[in-house]
């Protein structure tokens, strides 16, 4: 298992080292400039302007420069707020957004399950009929119409929760249902069809044939291997979901990283949009390789074949 | 004398898109002490319906038993709740599966897939349980079961799993155990041990096995007494050596020519000619007459009575009837040197 470990460990700083130099290609790809009025500007005054901003270099030497100080974790100064680490300001937003992720997917994850299980048990059935229906509308409705629905009832008719902001767990509700509304129908589709297919093989007529009882059959043999796809889908929408959570941190006013990374990619804020891509990628790396660990640990089957001495 | 298990009159039932299919249709079998019964038939003759049947593991619905009995030890399981049916299966009458490959949950330790039955039926502690599910491992003959107790199935080839679900399904000493078609996914070397194993264990433990099958060779092997079915019927019962050798229904005479045999001069395959027939719309009289090569007018339209050919064997066919012409049996069933 250590090896195993290990030799992923070496592929995720492949990947994360691809994915760096690849943003930093891209960037180079841009049109435009970072400055806003470069029309304006003489060339002089743009020379000068570049000059300040190391944008003068040759590529490579600039690709060099970037690299050099990201490995001593300096991801350069936002051009947009005067050169102020970019660091700084990831660590201030980022927090806020993927809280706001976890929370929406946990609460999205264990209801979903819930429901798919409920609803592959009793598959065919009018509660099963029920839950399929409503989660296909909960898959089609976007997130934005949702909140706005949400804050509608919840906060301008009978004023439970604030319309927005974000202090404190009142005001996380509203934001977290609306983005996990979405988790929970996709995840509790994707639980239904794995247990309705589960309770369709042969180990469960081991089981029943046993003389187990009807519970234990579903606890005890159904539950867990229907669980098993369940997680490899859960990690890369974790990290959708804590990516992707921009307009939801717009309809609520919620300092996450989202509007952030808008506003970067608007006025060419070069260190910005890389700081933030590759936080991005590194969320995502991170994530799926903790669900193949979880994977191990509920199938048996990988983690024997990944932990073989050889 | 007393029979442990009596079924009598058993009609099943699938309710499926609309249709009434009467997968097994009014049959009668006794079990005794054990013995080894086998019942044999192709694919759609109601043979593993009737061994559900038994378990109480018909999917309901679409499936219903309509009438009949099933008698175990003088109570009629057909009757049962699931709750009570609970208590007897694992316990009382088990199974072995057709697939090993897939009757073993892959995720679970295989002690814990024996255990689970001990701490259910007999209610061993978890520590008494795992000694025992390796005393079991030792009698299926898994060589070093300290150390697979604890293994998960794929950590185990198909002969060695089959041997666990031995194992699962002798756990609590059942007094009748159901196999399905326990060899038909081995390889044939695989399949010899398997048979060993089973008359080995039966020997030990004196369960009586119902051992459903189409592969006769297998049933030459264990079983002493045959129930040939066709069609949701049992269309002949004998023992061994009166369906092997003096078989009455021309589809036992069907299935022994079908044998593929060592010795044959030539190299063809001699089969069945036709399907068998569609029991959501059963035939009135022999299921078994449209593929029949002497069936006569009276085979179509009128199910034949069971004619009494000895103690032990009967078989319904017109044939047998005193008004029929005299038929011998083809001259390909020859049975050589097998049993």
């Amino acid at each position: 298992m250590g090896r195993y470990i290990l030799k992923r460990i070496g592929y995720m700083i492949v990947t994360f080292y691809v994915v760096v130099t690849l943003t930093f290609l891209s960037m180079k790809m841009l049109p435009g400039t970072p400055f806003k009025f470069a029309n304006r500007l003489s060339p002089e005054q743009l020379n000068q302007l570049k000059h300040y901003y190391g944008l003068d270099q040759p590529v490579p030497v600039q690709y060099l420069q970037y690299m050099w100080n990201f490995i001593h974790g300096d991801l350069g100064g936002s051009f947009q707020y005067g050169m102020q680490p970019v660091t700084e300001f990831l660590m201030q937003r980022f927090p806020v957004s993927m809280q706001l992720g976890i929370e929406s997917m946990i609460f999205g994850t264990i209801l979903g399950i819930l429901l798919g299980i409920i609803s592959g048990i009793y598959r065919g059935r009018f509660l099963d009929w029920g839950m399929v229906t409503l989660t296909v509308v909960f898959i089609s409705i976007p997130s934005f119409i949702f909140a706005a629905i949400l804050q509608y009832f919840f906060s301008v008719q009978i004023r439970i929760f604030p319309v927005i902001g974000w202090s404190g767990p009142m005001t996380h509700v509203l934001p977290v249902i609306s983005i996990g509304v979405g988790v929970m129908a996709s995840i509790a589709r994707f639980m239904r069809t794995e247990m309705v297919e589960v309770l369709n093989q042969d180990y469960i007529v081991t089981a029943q044939a046993k003389g187990l009882s009807t519970s234990a059959v579903i606890y005890k043999h159904a539950i867990r291997n229907a669980m098993i796809p369940i997680v490899t889908v859960i990690g890369p929408m974790t990290a959708a979901v804590v990516t992707g959570s921009l307009v939801i941190e717009n309809i609520f006013a919620i300092p996450g990283i989202g509007s952030q990374f808008i506003d970067a990619i608007v006025t060419n804020d070069y260190p910005m949009i890389m700081g933030t891509t590759e936080l991005y990628a590194a969320l995502f790396i991170v994530t799926i390789f903790i669900v193949d660990i979880l994977y191990g640990v509920i199938d048996p089957r990988i983690r024997v074949s990944g932990g073989k001495p050889s | 004398m007393d029979h442990l298990m009596k079924i009598t009159d058993l009609n099943v039932v699938f309710h499926i898109f609309g249709a009434d299919v009467h997968a097994v249709r009014g049959i009668d079998l006794e079990l005794n002490k054990g013995e080894t019964l086998a019942i044999v038939g192709e694919s759609g003759s109601g043979k593993s319906v009737t061994s559900k049947s038994i378990m109480g593991l018909i999917p309901n619905p679409p499936g219903e038993i309509t009438s009949g009995e099933i008698l175990f030890e003088g109570k009629d399981l057909v009757q049962y709740s699931q709750k009570q049916m609970q208590k007897i299966r694992g316990k009382d009458i088990s199974m072995i599966f057709q697939d090993p490959m897939t009757a073993l949950n892959p995720t679970m330790k295989i002690g814990k897939q024996i255990m689970e039955g001990l701490i259910k039926h007999q209610g061993l502690s978890k520590h008494d349980a795992k000694e025992r599910a390796i005393e079991l491992l030792q009698l299926v003959g898994i060589p070093n079961p300290e150390k697979r107790v604890d293994e998960y199935p794929h950590q185990f080839s198909g002969g060695m799993r089959q041997r666990v679900v031995i194992a699962i399904a002798l756990a609590c000493n059942p007094k009748i155990l159901i196999a399905d078609e326990p060899t038909t996914a081995l390889d044939v070397t695989i399949q010899a041990q398997i048979l060993d194993l089973m008359r080995d264990l039966q020997e030990k433990t004196g369960t009586a096995i119902i051992l459903i099958t189409h592969d006769l060779g297998v049933v030459a092997n264990l079983a002493k007494r045959v129930a040939v079915m066709y069609g949701g019927k049992i269309v002949e019962t004998g023992t061994l050596d009166e369906i092997f050798y003096n078989p009455k229904h021309p589809y036992t005479w069907g299935l022994l020519s079908s044998m593929p045999k060592l010795h044959a001069k030539t190299d063809k395959l001699l089969a069945i000619p036709g399907t068998p027939p569609d029991l959501s719309h059963p035939p009135k009289g022999c299921p078994f007459a449209a593929r029949c090569p002497y069936a006569m007018k009276v085979c179509i339209d009128h199910m034949p009575e069971y004619t009494e050919l000895s103690k032990t064997q009967k078989a319904a066919c017109w044939l047998l009837d005193e008004r029929a012409p005299k038929v011998d049996p083809p001259s390909t069933i020859g049975v050589g040197g097998e049993a």
